[in-house]
C-alpha cells in the first residue's frame, strides 16, 4: 500500500529517506502496523488505513521528516498518541496518509507557581497526572471520559473535561510548531527569542495564532503551553436525579444562567441511563429483544444503579466560603422544582482523592461502553452545539431521540452545558462485527448531521470519514469559511502534505476530488 | 514503595454514574486506607512493572477497563493481568500487537518491540 498518487517504488525510496532522518527502527510499515495505526472503532479497519507510520523523537526529526515528505509529496497525519476514539483513532482522512506519531515526544516541564505547563505531543493524561503525583505539585488536570489519549491531541482537536478548565482548547497558551515547509515557530510571546510570558499571557504581540492550529492542517505543534488549575480548597457540589425525559428542558434554563454568569465554572453534563449501564453491564444482562429498549429495561437498569432518567453532577471549586455560598445559590435554584433525588457531594483538602474525572483523575474505564453489545464495538461521536435554551434541547433530544429509535440504536446522548452553549454528546454505541447495524450506522450520522443543520446547529468535532460532510454544513455565502480555509492551506502548504482532509480541508491537488465526493 | 490497593469491582457496579462515586466501602483490603472513586495504584517496585505501569495499568489494574471486559469471562479475581499466573509471554505478546477483543492494538510507536518483551516477561513471571 501506497499514498495515493505515489509508486511503490517512490514510496520505497521515500521509507528510506525518513529512516535516514529519524532512525530505520522508527519507520513503522509492516501490515501490522498499518493495522494498529487504523481506526480499531471501524467495522473495516482498512478503510481509513495509512500506509505507514512514522515516530520521531525530536523537533528536529520532526523537521526532517516534513522536508523528506515535500521530496516525495508523501502525506502526513500527525497524531499525539492517536486515541481519538469516536473520530477516527489514530487514523487519517485520507486513505494512504503516513501516520506522523508524536507519542516518543514525552517531555513535560511544568511551572509551578504560576500553574502553567509546556509539553510535548507524547505526554498522556495519566503521564502528566504521575509527573504531579511524584513531584507533589498542587495543580490538577481536566481529563476526558477517555484519558488515554494525550493532553495535546485532546486540547488541538478542541476536546472537552469537566472541570473549570474543562474547555481544554481555551487554556492552550502559546505553541511551537513546524510548519508546513519545515520551518519553526513559536506563538505568542514565544515569539521573543528567550522570552519570559510564553505560558503566562496568551495574545502576544500581533495576530494570534494558537487558534489557527486547533482542528487544521496548517502545522505540526511539538510543544503546547497549558494553564493548569491550582488544587483548590474544598470542591462541594449536589448530584442530581431527574425522572422524566422533559425535565430536560426545565434544567437547562435553571442551569444556564448559572453557568453564564460563573456560579458554575465547570462544564456540568447531563446524560441518560444508557451512560452508566453501558460502562457496566452488557446489553443482554438486560434484555434479548434487539428492538428499542423499552420503559421496562430503562426502568430495571435505572432500579439497579438508583439514578433517573437524566443524572447531572454540579460542581463548585475554590475556598470553603466561596464554594459554599456558591452551593447555597445553586440549592436555591433547584428549590421546589421537580428533583427525583439530589444528593450533596462534598470534598476538602487533606481527604483522600475525589477520585474521578470532576477532579481531574485520569479513567479508563468509560471505554468499557465499547462491549455494551457483547462483543467488539465502539461509538461514533455526534456533538451539535445549541443555545443553552431549554425548548430547545427538548425538541433537540425527540428529534434525536426518533431517529435513533428509526435505525435500531439505544439513545445514548448527554448535554454538556458551557458558557453560553449546550453541545448535545452523543455516543452512538455500536457492535463492529454486526454488519447489518454498521451500515445503518452510516444512514443514520448522515441523517443526524442533516437533521441537526435543518435546526442551524453544527458539529464541533467529528469522525474521519465524516469532515467533508459536517464541512459542508457551514455554508454561509456558498462555503466562503471553506475558501479562506483553503487559500490558507495553499499558501502554507503549497505541495499538500500535512494531513490532506482534515476537517475537510483539501490541498489543491486533491480539492477537486474530494469536493466530488 | 507506596501501599499496593486493589478495589473491588463491587465498588463499579455500586456507582450511581459513570462519571462519579461515592465513598468506597467495599474495599478488598480492609487494612488499606479508605479509598474513593477510581483512583487506581500507579506505584511499581522494578523497572518492568514501572513500564507495566506507564503503558497498561491505566486499563489492567482496578478499575481499568481492561480489568472490566475481562472479568466478564474470568473469575473476577483473575481479571487482573499481574495476579495471573498463566500468562505466557508470546500470549501477552499477541494480545499487544493484535488486539483482543475490545483491547486496542498498541503500536510499535507507543510501546517498542524490547518494551514489550519486559512488560510481556514481567507478566509471564506471575507480576509483582
Ligand atoms: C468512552 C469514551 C469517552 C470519551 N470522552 C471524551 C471526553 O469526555 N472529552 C473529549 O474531549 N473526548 C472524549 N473522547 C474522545 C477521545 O477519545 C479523546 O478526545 C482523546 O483524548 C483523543 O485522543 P488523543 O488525546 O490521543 O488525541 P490525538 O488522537 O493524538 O489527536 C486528535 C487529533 O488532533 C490532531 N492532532 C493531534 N496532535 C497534533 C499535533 N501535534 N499537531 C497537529 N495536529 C494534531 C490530529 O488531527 C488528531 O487526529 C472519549 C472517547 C471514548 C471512547
Ligand atoms: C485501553 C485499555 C487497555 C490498555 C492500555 C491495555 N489493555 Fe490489555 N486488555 C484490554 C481489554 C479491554 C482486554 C479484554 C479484551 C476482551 O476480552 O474483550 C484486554 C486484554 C488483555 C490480555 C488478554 C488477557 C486474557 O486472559 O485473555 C492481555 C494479555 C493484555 N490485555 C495485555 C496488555 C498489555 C501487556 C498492555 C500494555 C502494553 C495492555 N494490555 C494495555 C484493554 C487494555
Amino acid at each position: 500500500m501506497t499514498p495515493p498518487g505515489i509508486s511503490p517504488r517512490r514510496f520505497e525510496e521515500a521509507l528510506h529517506a525518513f529512516g535516514a532522518a529519524i532512525g530505520d527502527g522508527n519507520v513503522f510499515a509492516a501490515e501490522d502496523d498499518r493495522i494498529a495505526y487504523s481506526d480499531h472503532y471501524s467495522a473495516d479497519e482498512t478503510r481509513q488505513m495509512p500506509s505507514a507510520a512514522l515516530a520521531p523523537a525530536s523537533v528536529e526529526e520532526v523537521q526532517a521528516v516534513v522536508r523528506v515528505a515535500n521530496e516525495y509529496r508523501v502525506p502526513l497525519w500527525p497524531i499525539s498518541r492517536g486515541k481519538n476514539f469516536g473520530y477516527g483513532g489514530a487514523a487519517p482522512a485520507l486513505r494512504g496518509s503516513v501516520v506522523l506519531d508524536l507519542s516518543r515526544m514525552k517531555r513535560i516541564a511544568v511551572d509551578e507557581e504560576n500553574g502553567t505547563v509546556l509539553l510535548e505531543p507524547g505526554v498522556g493524561f495519566f503521564d502528566l497526572y504521575d509527573h504531579l503525583q511524584d513531584n507533589d505539585i498542587p495543580l490538577w488536570l481536566s481529563v476526558p471520559g477517555n484519558s488515554w489519549g494525550s493532553v495535546a491531541g485532546n486540547a488541538l482537536d478542541r476536546g472537552l473535561g469537566y472541570t473549570p478548565y474543562g474547555d481544554h482548547s481555551a487554556r492552550i497558551c502559546g505553541l511551537e510548531v513546524v510548519l508546513p515547509d519545515g520551518g519553526l515557530v513559536r506563538t505568542g510571546m514565544g515569539a521573543m527569542a528567550g522570552g519570559k510570558t510564553w505560558q503566562l499571557y496568551r495574545h502576544g504581540y500581533g495576530p494570534s495564532w494558537d487558534a489557527m492550529f486547533c482542528q487544521s492542517n496548517f502545522g505540526i505543534v511539538t510543544k503546547l503551553g497549558l494553564w493548569l488549575m491550582s488544587a483548590p480548597e474544598t470542591v462541594v457540589g449536589v448530584d442530581l436525579e431527574f425522572d422524566q425525559p422533559d425535565d430536560l428542558g426545565w434544567v437547562v434554563d435553571t442551569v444556564a444562567p448559572l453557568r453564564r454568569d460563573g456560579v458554575i465554572q465547570q462544564s456540568p453534563s447531563m446524560g441518560s441511563w444508557l451512560r452508566s449501564a453501558a460502562v457496566l453491564t452488557t446489553r443482554d444482562e438486560w434484555t434479548d429483544d434487539p428492538g428499542p429498549l423499552g420503559d421496562s429495561v430503562i426502568g430495571a437498569i435505572r432500579d439497579r444503579f438508583g439514578i433517573g432518567w437524566w443524572s447531572l453532577q454540579l460542581r463548585c471549586y475554590g475556598p470553603r466560603e466561596m464554594t459554599r455560598a456558591a452551593l447555597d445559590v445553586i440549592k436555591r435554584a433547584f428549590n421546589a422544582r421537580p428533583v427525583l433525588a439530589m444528593k450533596e457531594a462534598r470534598w476538602e483538602r487533606g481527604d483522600s482523592p475525589e477520585g474521578s474525572p470532576l477532579t481531574g483523575v485520569p479513567v479508563s474505564f468509560p471505554l468499557a461502553n465499547a462491549n455494551w453489545h457483547g462483543g467488539r464495538g465502539g461509538h461514533i461521536g455526534y456533538s451539535p452545539v445549541l443555545p443553552p435554551k431549554g425548548d430547545l434541547a427538548i425538541e433537540q433530544f425527540r428529534r434525536t431521540h426518533a431517529l435513533y429509535q428509526r435505525y435500531g440504536f439505544d439513545y445514548h446522548g448527554s448535554f454538556a452545558m458551557g458558557e453560553r452553549s449546550l453541545t448535545n454528546v452523543n455516543q452512538v454505541l455500536f457492535d463492529r462485527d454486526d454488519r447489518d447495524m454498521m451500515r445503518r450506522m452510516d444512514a443514520f450520522f448522515r441523517a443526524l448531521v442533516a437533521d441537526a443543520r435543518a435546526q442551524g446547529y453544527g458539529e464541533y468535532r467529528t469522525h474521519i470519514e465524516y469532515m467533508d460532510l459536517v464541512a459542508s454544513t457551514y455554508d454561509f455565502n456558498d462555503g466562503a469559511l471553506r475558501r479562506l480555509n483553503e487559500k490558507v492551506k495553499d499558501a502554507l502548504d503549497p505541495n499538500g502534505i500535512i494531513a490532506p482532509g482534515k476537517n475537510g480541508i483539501w490541498p489543491a491537488a486533491l480539492r477537486d476530488q474530494a469536493h466530488e465526493a | 514503595m507506596k501501599p499496593r490497593r486493589f478495589l473491588s469491582l463491587a465498588l463499579l457496579a455500586a456507582c450511581a454514574t459513570a462519571t462519579a462515586c461515592g465513598d468506597d466501602d467495599a474495599a478488598e483490603n480492609a487494612s488499606a486506607p479508605a479509598q474513593r472513586g477510581f483512583i487506581q495504584d500507579r506505584s511499581s517496585s522494578s523497572p518492568a512493572e514501572a513500564l507495566f505501569v506507564e503503558k497498561c495499568s491505566m486499563c489492567h489494574r482496578a478499575h481499568g477497563m481492561g480489568t472490566i471486559i475481562l472479568a466478564r469471562r474470568m473469575p473476577p479475581e483473575r481479571a487482573m493481568l499481574e495476579s495471573r499466573d498463566d500468562l505466557t509471554a508470546d500470549y501477552v505478546r499477541q494480545a499487544v500487537r493484535s488486539g483482543i477483543g475490545n483491547m486496542p492494538r498498541i503500536s510499535r510507536g507507543e510501546v517498542s518491540d524490547a518494551q514489550l518483551a519486559t512488560i510481556a516477561d514481567y507478566l509471564a513471571e506471575g507480576g509483582p
